[in-house]
């Protein structure tokens, strides 16, 4: 439930206590969980695609990706490495392999 | 929370990692960047030296279905400041 | 008092069927809610996004994806989508 983004440091021990239950409860967090480290489609607003490897994220849906491909209508665009994006004009992320 | 393959633990600490180096960025209208990253901020407000801009010119009149490429204009900055609402996407060089 | 049900309750008790999404763009997308946060950003499985561009409509098929709730504009429960009225 909380989206907002990670204390900045790990001085202090973390305020809120492990939610009860580890279970699969399908919330977006669960779902960021699941898909760290995985292939993801990540588009923004303007409709172009990011397609990579989540390295991770933030609660402002800023992400790293890793061996990151730019698609424009389906066309290769661009390569990186790594690619920051940032989380304003994402619009989804979609898991590209099975979670 | 998880990394996999770097020391990258949340995707700010990409950026930190490109400090001083040349960094490829994307913005809000059809800009792109290249330049040597000197200082961001949690919002990405970027300062920037030795700078490239590249400005895609995009004329969808003459081609009606869009995506009419284009013409190009390129110029250069010693130093910039970049406001980060206009930062779509920051791409570091490649680490080894 | 006439019993009130608020807006969140109502996405709530969708969790586990499918849902119509509708964002502030020419865009909309169906699938099953598997569950949403405070800013409704939703979870959504075996989904389809619908856009409306000027070359004519274009769908995509998508596994599990976070749609981010900073776009949505209307939301129908229990509906399949543009392509039949639910």
């Amino acid at each position: 439930m909380d989206n907002s983004p990670p204390p900045p440091s790990n001085e202090s021990p973390p305020p809120q206590p492990p939610p009860p239950q580890a279970t699969h409860t399908g919330s977006p967090t669960d779902f960021l969980k699941g898909v760290v480290g995985k292939r993801v489609i990540v588009r923004l607003t303007s409709g172009v695609d990011y397609r990579g490897l989540l390295s991770c994220l933030d609660g402002y849906m800023n992400i790293a990706l890793e061996q990151t491909e730019e698609h424009v209508n389906g066309v290769v665009t661009n390569r990186y490495g790594d690619a920051f994006i940032r989380g304003n004009n994402v619009l989804y992320i979609s898991a590209a392999e099975p979670i | 929370m998880d990394l996999s393959s770097s020391g990258i633990q949340e995707p700010f600490d990409l950026i930190r990692l490109s400090l001083s180096e040349r960094v490829f960025v994307k913005l809000r209208g059809d800009r792109e960047l290249t330049g040597i990253l000197h200082a961001y901020d949690g919002h990405m407000n970027l300062i920037m030296s030795d700078v490239e801009e590249t400005i895609l010119i995009v004329d969808t009149d003459s081609v009606p279905t869009g995506q009419g490429v284009l013409q190009v204009a390129k110029r250069k900055m010693e130093m910039l400041f970049v406001r980060g609402d206009g930062v779509i996407l920051v791409s570091p060089p490649a680490r080894t | 008092m006439a019993s009130q049900i608020l807006p969140l309750e109502l996405i709530d008790r969708c969790i586990g069927s499918r849902i119509w999404v509708i964002m502030k763009s020419d865009r909309e997308f169906t699938g099953k809610l598997l569950g949403f946060d405070d800013f409704v950003n939703m979870v959504l499985e075996d989904v389809t996004e619908y856009e409306t561009t000027p070359q004519g409509k274009k769908t995509t098929q998508l596994a599990q994806t976070l749609l981010n709730g900073n776009n949505i504009c209307m939301l129908i429960p229990g509906s399949v989508g543009p392509d039949e009225e639910g």
